[in-house]
């Protein structure tokens, strides 16, 4: 307990030193009206997510537990410098979505679904359903290749150029059959390539035509029968060229059997590499540090010392450092609700443990008032008010359907003793009855180390079941855009139209020695007397790829002092001077930042 | 439950401060506490004693093994099986959201038996108030009442009159503000302030109204936080 307290100490010493941050912006970005518009259809995202319907003896009870697979992820795929969306369905039949951005032709947000096009429309069959999809460049080409996530077999797309994919997904030895839900690439030996990691909800039955009945969670809160996580390792390519993974969980000291919802990494330590979030349902959340060397992946659990106490219902693994102390915290989602106040976790990173003992975090979610969301799924951090402190976005809702609880139904089964819970027979069937059902979303407007819920006023309040978020700046306004993928319902997309002037500037990175998509490169950026610390992920938040476009707020700063960019491979960059209001293009040892051609200027 | 003597995040963090150095030597100690217990089972003071420290070596599962044999040699035993409840609430800070649930069912059916055995002040408040912890959809409130009612009509028959009852009157309001019934639980509340003035629950809820109120309730009323089940003040000079 005492080292608790200390740490408990730092937390909120941190704190204490955010309220006193200047805030630049403020005066700036004040007014009281809503600062987003909710434009998915006028842009042209039509579709419509849908729950997967199973016909199959146990479809009555899994209706209840599968309410999943509405995501969405943001890359560039035809390198046109607009950000696409490809956004996932998950009922049989159903097509995948992959949305061309044509806001530079319009100068309002356009969408054009081209998935059938580009050949990656296909995803939903009877023996598969989409969960989660990932942009990545795997192969090192410059172009965005595809991970589909699947309950089934997931798919590895290869982006051919001209606006064509094509199923690689054999070749790449990443054929599989997984429950998958959660997908997440990074170059966890820093060998220069994008590994890829996995998490599965289920083990790997066959959910459309399972073989046993008890494929449900043995325990509430230690459940080891789920499906865990699956680390592939990037081999770079073969004699043919191919690349090729090579499945080596377990020698990556990885291999466990939980119930993975998401997946997260950041540099927990401070040691350049990227550590490990594993947020898990009905059993304990993991956080790995990364001790691997080139070729040789190696992470060790340090979870009860890093940690130390968990919930047992982590839905969400986001990254990020919203105290400026230039350390990443971690934002984590779970059930807070009537019957259940577990509560969503904020775990502030209190730097390493003096001993040496590795990182700590603090749950400070009460704190900063982060910690009730109701049934919380993904939630990411962004600045959409560009007053260079990060912001934080939550959707939430299991299942909203008629009137009726099912809360009473479950707890008879909890409380009745004795039953065999791994078998989905005991489980009662949710039918019309709703659990968490309409809850609402909530945008935490970052005050100083404490946030305030502005969703209503913002309009972003939606009570539709979100799961998955992405956050980009698609029409290069210097404002970031949300997208929300609701579960069997439609999604929402919100264009930022923040009125006034705190300024932006943002950066997109391409690696040399380091990944292709430089994913775990750390930017610090000094403006205006503040320095502001992002990193570059590789998916992270549930079933939610935010933009690879590294975006800060500057409030009102004109100008950056300094950005010093710390590349994965070890390689630093320093670059002095330069104006807000740019999307800047930066390669790995190349010694100029090479401004982009703005909105306005790209689509004249 | 969560106020003043018998509850309270200050408790908490004391007892987490202590747990560590207790465990050292918690074995010797539970051992000479049970036998205590043993000796006298419907004595609530060596009972009360044996879970606070049981409670700061975070033996929870050794206490409810403890009893669920004390019960077993004295099954008419009202006192021994109301502490075998208390060893449930005692887990319940230590344990995940549904063990919580499943505990506290657990220490609910004890606190039954044991008011089988002797419909007694302390059993019933202690009954009624734990319902109170449980959310409205499982429709607890107006058991909470009906207990909670019974408490103070005992209460109020007792021969001398005792801070400790002054919990009896948070209880209750709680419960009618929990079934909606937010005037008895003011002149509740009230008649509670009369007998005991300062009492700082009574002014708690007193002081508030509407929303405010009820989120204060609701927070009181978390199971994130250790319920003090010390039957200390029973036996504190009044």
């Amino acid at each position: 307990m005492g080292a608790a307290w200390g740490r408990s100490f730092v937390a909120l010493a941190g704190l204490g030193a955010c309220l006193s941050f200047a805030v630049a912006g403020e005066e700036a970005t004040a007014p009281a009206a809503s600062w987003f518009e909710e434009v998915a259809v006028a842009a042209g995202i039509t579709s419509r997510h849908t729950n997967r319907a199973f016909e199959n003896p146990y479809a009555e009870i899994m209706s209840g537990y599968t309410a999943l697979g509405a995501a969405v992820a943001v890359g560039d795929f035809d390198g046109d410098g607009w950000e696409d969306l490809f956004v996932t369905d998950s009922a049989a039949g159903a097509p995948n979505h992959l949305y061309r951005n044509l806001t530079g032709e319009s100068g309002r947000l356009a969408f054009a679904d081209v998935a059938r096009a580009a050949g990656v429309a296909e995803g939903n069959d009877a023996r598969n359903a989409t969960t989660d999809a990932l942009w990545l460049d795997y192969d090192g080409d410059g172009r965005q290749d595809l991970f589909v996530a699947r309950c089934g077999r997931s798919l590895l797309f290869h982006n051919e150029g001209r606006g064509r994919f094509r199923e690689v997904t054999r070749e790449a030895g990443l054929d599989a059959h997984a429950n998958a839900l959660a997908a997440l690439a990074f170059d966890a030996d820093r060998d220069g390539r994008l590994d890829l990691l996995v998490g599965s909800y289920f083990q790997p039955v066959d959910l459309f035509q399972p073989q046993t009945p008890r494929f449900f969670p043995e325990s509430f809160e230690s459940a080891q029968n789920g499906g865990g996580v699956t680390f592939y390792r990037n081999l770079g390519p073969d004699q043919a060229g191919r690349v090729r993974f090579a499945e080596e969980t377990a020698a990556a000291g990885l291999a466990q059997s939980g119930w993975t919802l998401d997946l997260g990494h950041g540099d927990a330590d401070g040691d350049g590499d990227e550590d490990l979030y594993v947020a898990c349902d009905f059993g304990t959340d993991r956080l790995f540090v990364n001790d691997s060397r080139p070729g040789a992946p190696r992470f060790r659990d340090v979870t009860a010392a890093a940690l130390g106490i968990d919930t047992k219902k982590g839905m969400n693994a986001e990254w990020g450092d919203y105290d400026g102390d230039g350390r990443p915290d971690v934002y984590v989602t779970n059930i807070t609700d009537d019957y259940m106040r577990e509560g969503n976790f904020l775990w502030h990173n209190d730097g390493p443990a003096p001993d040496g003992g590795g990182p700590r975090f603090t749950d400070v979610s009460r704190e900063t008032g982060t910690h009730d969301t109701g049934w919380g799924w993904g939630g990411k951090f962004l600045d959409y008010d560009n007053d260079g402190r990060l912001d934080l976005f939550v959707v939430n809702g299991w299942v909203s359907a008629g009137t009726e609880s099912y809360v009473p139904l479950i707890f008879e089964m909890i409380l009745r003793g004795g039953v065999d819970l791994a078998d989905v027979r005991n489980w009662p069937p949710m039918g019309e009855r709703s659990l968490s059902g309409y809850q609402r979303d909530r945008l935490f407007h970052n005050q100083g180390g404490v946030f305030r819920d502005e969703a209503p006023r913002h309009g972003l309040d939606s009570q539709r079941d979100g799961r998955g978020v992405a956050v980009a700046d698609l029409d290069r306004d210097g404002r970031q855009d949300v997208f929300v993928a609701n579960a069997d319902a439609a999604p929402h997309l919100y264009r930022n139209r923040l009125p006034t002037g705190a300024r932006w500037v943002a950066f997109q990175l391409e690696g040399r020695r380091s990944n292709r998509d430089a994913v775990g490169a750390r930017l610090t950026l000094t403006a205006g007397g503040r320095r502001l610390v992002r990193w570059l992920d590789g998916g992270n938040g549930f079933a939610g790829q935010s933009s690879r476009r590294v975006h800060f707020g500057l409030g009102a700063a004109e100008r950056a002092e300094a950005l010093e960019v710390q590349w994965p491979s070890g390689e630093r960059q320093r670059f002095a001077g330069f104006a807000a209001g740019r999307l800047y293009r930066i390669v790995e040892g190349e010694p100029e930042l090479q401004a982009l051609p703005a909105a306005q200027e790209s689509r004249r | 439950m969560r106020d003043g003597l018998w509850r309270g995040a200050a408790a908490l963090l004391l007892w987490g401060a202590l747990a560590p150095a207790a465990a050292a030597d918690a074995p010797p100690a539970l051992a000479q506490l049970e036998q205590a217990v043993a000796a006298d089972p419907d004595s609530p003071r060596p009972a009360s004693d044996y879970r606070m420290a049981a409670i700061r070596a975070g033996e929870y599962d050794r206490a409810i093994e403890f009893f669920e044999r004390l019960v077993a040699a004295h099954p008419k035993s009202a006192n021994a099986w109301l502490n075998y409840g208390y060893a449930y609430v005692d887990k319940i800070p230590a344990a995940g959201a549904i063990t919580r649930v499943i505990l506290a069912n657990q220490s609910l059916e004890k606190f039954t038996k044991s008011i089988e055995l002797q419909r007694a002040w302390l059993a019933l408040y202690t009954r009624g108030n734990s319902y109170l912890y449980w959310p409205p959809i499982f429709g607890k409130g107006p058991l909470a009442v009906a207990d909670l009612e019974e408490a103070i009509a005992l209460v109020k028959r007792e021969p001398q009159r005792r801070p400790v009852h002054a919990r009896v009157y948070v209880a209750l309001g709680d419960a009618y503000w929990r079934t909606e019934q937010p005037e008895k639980a003011r002149a509740v509340w009230r008649e509670g302030a009369a007998h005991f003035p300062g009492t700082p629950q009574l002014q708690a809820r007193l002081a508030r109204d509407g929303d405010e109120l009820s989120a204060y309730l609701y927070n009181q009323l978390s199971p994130n936080e250790r319920v003090d089940t010390s039957l200390a003040p029973l036996w504190a000079e009044p």
